[in-house]
């Protein structure tokens, strides 16, 4: 039996099989004559943040010791036992979704699918040959918990917004530019960020068709719509949803406003001194065009079913119904409700709008499809990761847990693998890696809240810096591919990916992150 | 009502050049221009979270079209009509129905989908999204189809298109519009086919007399059809039928050998047609041959 987990493990982590191997073998043997004694009391309760005991937490615990001091528990505590190198996946699926849409892109945009399923499978196959049941329940509890409300949330949303088209014309002006920026930033927080910038670059781009230098304007709608204006409410920007999940409460993310409010006056304060500078020095003037059309928002009856998806996510987060269990997991009835309401209004802004205003808004299903199938690799790759850093001192991770200690770090770190990564789950491993450091030993329920009040600097690290550096590349947050996308399409110019970095983040952002860090962290 | 610009749809499936070919006889019916049109969908090269915008991909996805359509152009000309190419980068039936409004076309041309042997005939949703929404008449190509008749799987190749036209009317102003239409056949035609059915539904509550009554009355209005058709230069023949609508239509276009069927498109308000369809969208999603409905 253990030969056979060896093998396949070996065959498909494609690494050397080091003791943990071993001691993952042991704790599956362990846990398969307790699971049969007993009810396994962990697959009951939900995952814990560490279960030994707080001697264990400060020494060097090794994973024997973790398995051994389990067994009157009847399993073992799976971040300590789990080795580092089981994060590979993780690894290799976030390292695709940055190197492959710029090395190959045609191949990633046909086969995306395939590698976000092999990635998973390379995880999956040896986490449940040598884990079985409490593997079963990770990756159940994830896909449950975290995986399907999240893609319902982001598809509701994409399907409300894409439903909502602003006709007419717009003459870009530097004050007008600014002005939907300012918009942009606003809305982004009440229907995510992708959905402001979908909703608004079009008439962005043909409002300034005019204009010579269009390249730093749709630079600065990427900064502002579709990353630091989302960082309001969970519904602005994945991470944040996924905190929200997590039990962060809706509104908590508001504390985050005085630093969203800096680092947006900074980067609009900017952007009009440009936009004044290239609209004096290009000389140019708006074309007469013929019959100027009034601006006017079509589609307007979809803000009634954003306002019911912004219900129906805080009702789940304010009523207590109890709990339903799905497949061994444990969710609340509210959670199940919530995501039933938030179907609920994508189909009905569906059957509702015009099919011209989602054709006028090139609306499609590719992106959110494309979202549901790497995500799906994505959160079950992350597994061993979170477990592992949720162990605390106590897991591989520990260095990290150590090393990043003080807000800034948290920001900074969050922030530098964000801007890399996708967002949503560089936000869940520091989410993660804070809960494991200070709370460690506690169940999430009891830490969240501490993490939100005691720890909330923390906290505001962590979603600030997964938020805001979401902008500093392209592939730090889904929609500035989207917007990139779209603009290009359209004829403006848009810098390579090492351009924007160094021609636009580098210059803008870094140094305003600076100074939140300086005044906040 | 003269056809005189078309609009091709072509996705460079099999047999499209046999379909365009046999497009070109409107010709005799006074065709002077086609309107090649080829539509990149913007899922293939763009609108993608993490791709961005494959923008070599879209190029050669254009050159290879655009070569295609000119070997398409020279045919087109030595035939001695004009031709046009549009390439364009979107949602597929939202750039087709602007291309048709731009070009302002007498006819918009697009075949089904290609289906897997087991939908045989079937046509895919786009297209009826196309005849749902158009404004214009819209000619739904099948040129070589697979389909179950009495048992048996049979294929036809529907290459002289023009030649029996079946119209199918309820009297409703869409199959006015249809027969007005039809008279552009003229030259192409060799008879035209009538087609009335007194739905199942409505000879089931009636009793004898009346549902002479009605066939009475049928007749005549079917022969004021056939004549407003001989009045135009064409031969008609009419045909009235009992039963299920969709089901008759498709027994006599196969029974009368027709050649396509020709329908105004159904006048239900925007859910019943969208949501629930009509006898038009359903004989266009079955029957072998050629369907054209006008709105």
């Amino acid at each position: 039996m253990k030969r056979m987990i060896f093998v396949l493990a070996l065959c498909l982590m494609m690494v050397p099989l080091g003791s943990a191997i071993a001691r993952a073998s042991e704790a599956e043997a362990d846990f398969s004559i307790h699971a049969g004694r007993a009810p396994n009391s962990h697959f009951l309760s939900g995952p814990v943040l560490a279960t030994a005991s707080p001697a264990a937490v400060e020494g060097e615990a090794g994973a024997h010791t973790a398995v051994e001091a389990d067994h009157g528990h009847g399993h073992p505590n799976l971040g300590e036992v789990l080795p580092l190198w089981s994060c590979i996946p993780f690894a290799g699926m976030l390292l695709s979704i940055a190197l492959f849409p710029l090395l190959a892109p045609e191949f990633w945009h046909h086969h995306f699918g395939k590698v976000s399923a092999f990635w998973a499978a390379t995880l999956a196959l040896p986490f449940l040959a040598a884990f079985r049941g409490l593997a079963l329940y990770e990756i159940l509890h994830i896909i449950l918990a975290d995986y399907v409300p999240f893609i319902i949330l982001l598809w509701s949303l994409y399907t409300v917004s894409g439903g909502i088209l602003l006709r007419g014309t717009l003459r870009g002006t530097p004050i007008v530019n600014t002005v939907i920026l300012l918009i942009g930033t606003l809305l982004a927080s009440w229907m995510g960020t992708t959905g402001a910038a979908m909703l608004l670059i079009r008439p962005f781009l043909r409002a300034n068709t005019h204009r010579k230098n269009r390249t730093f304007m749709v630079v600065f709608f990427i900064f502002l719509v579709a990353n630091v204006g989302g960082s309001l409410t969970p519904l602005g920007d994945p991470p944040l949803f996924l905190g929200f999940l997590h039990g962060v409460s809706f509104f908590w993310t508001l504390h985050i406003l005085p630093h969203m409010l800096v680092v947006s006056i900074l980067l609009l304060v900017i952007y009009f001194l440009l936009d004044s500078y290239h609209f004096r020095k290009e000389g140019v003037k708006a074309p007469d065009d013929g019959v100027k059309v009034p601006l006017k928002l079509v589609g307007i009856h979809n803000f009634i079913f954003l306002a019911g998806i912004v219900c129906a996510v805080l009702m789940s987060g304010v009523v207590d119904w109890g709990e339903v269990t799905t497949l061994g997991i444990h969710r609340a009835v509210q959670d199940w409700v919530r995501d039933g309401l938030l179907i609920g209004m994508g189909i009905l802004s569906m059957v509702t709008t015009s099919i011209t205003i989602r054709e006028d808004n090139d609306f499609t299903w590719f992106p959110i499809i494309e979202v549901a199938y790497l995500f799906i690799g994505i959160f079950i790759t992350m597994i061993p990761c979170l477990l592992i850093l949720k162990a605390g001192l106590k897991g591989e991770l520990a260095f990290l847990i150590q090393g990043v200690n003080r807000p800034a770090h948290y920001f900074w770190v969050t922030g530098a693998l964000s801007a890399f990564l996708d967002n949503a789950p560089t936000y869940l491993t520091f989410f993660n890696t804070a809960l494991g450091s200070f709370f460690a030993g506690m169940t999430e329920p009891e830490a969240v809240p501490l993490l939100m009040t005691d720890k909330a600097i923390y906290l505001q690290a962590i979603s600030t810096g997964a938020v805001f550096f979401g902008a500093v590349s392209y592939i730090g947050n889904a929609p500035n591919f989207m917007v990139r996308s779209i603009a290009e399409e359209a004829g403006t110019p848009m810098p390579s990916f090492f351009g924007y970095i160094i021609r636009f983040s580098l210059l803008f952002l870094i140094p305003s992150f600076g100074i939140v860090t300086l005044i906040f962290f | 009502m003269g056809i005189e610009k078309v609009l091709f749809h072509t996705r460079f499936r099999d047999l499209a050049f046999n379909a365009l070919e046999t497009l070109l006889e409107l010709k005799q019916a006074g065709l002077q221009e086609v309107v090649l049109t080829y539509v990149i969908p913007r899922e293939e090269v763009a609108f993608v979270p993490y791709g961005g915008y494959l923008k070599d991909a879209a190029e050669q996805m254009e050159e290879v079209a655009r070569l295609r359509f000119e070997q398409w152009q020279e045919f087109i000309s030595s035939k001695g009509l004009r031709s046009k190419v549009r390439i364009e980068t979107g949602t597929l039936n939202a750039k087709i129905l602007a291309v048709a409004e731009e070009e302002q076309v007498d006819l918009i041309v697009t075949g089904r989908k290609k289906r897997s042997a087991f939908e045989k005939v079937y046509v895919g949703s786009h297209v009826l999204d196309i005849i749902r929404r158009s404004p214009r008449p819209v000619l739904m190509g099948k040129y070589m189809v697979q389909y179950e008749w009495a048992g048996e799987v049979l294929t036809r190749v529907n290459d002289h298109i023009f030649d029996r036209p079946l119209l199918a009317t309820d009297w409703s102003q869409p199959s006015q519009n249809a027969l007005e239409f039809i008279k552009s056949f003229k030259g192409l035609a060799s008879k035209v086919l009538v087609v009335h059915n007194i739905g199942a539904k409505i000879s089931k509550g009636l009793d004898v007399t009346a549902l002479r009554d009605l066939e009475e009355e049928s007749k005549r209005r079917l022969d004021g059809y056939c004549g407003r058709i001989e009045e135009a230069g064409l031969s008609a023949e009419s045909y009235l039928s009992v039963g299920k609508t969709t089901l008759e239509i498709l027994r006599q276009s196969r029974e009368q050998k027709a050649t396509m069927i020709v329908m105004g498109r159904t006048g239900k308000d925007w859910f019943q047609e969208y949501w629930l369809g009509g006898v038009s969208h359903r004989v266009a999603e079955v029957s072998e041959l050629p369907v054209l409905l006008v709105p």
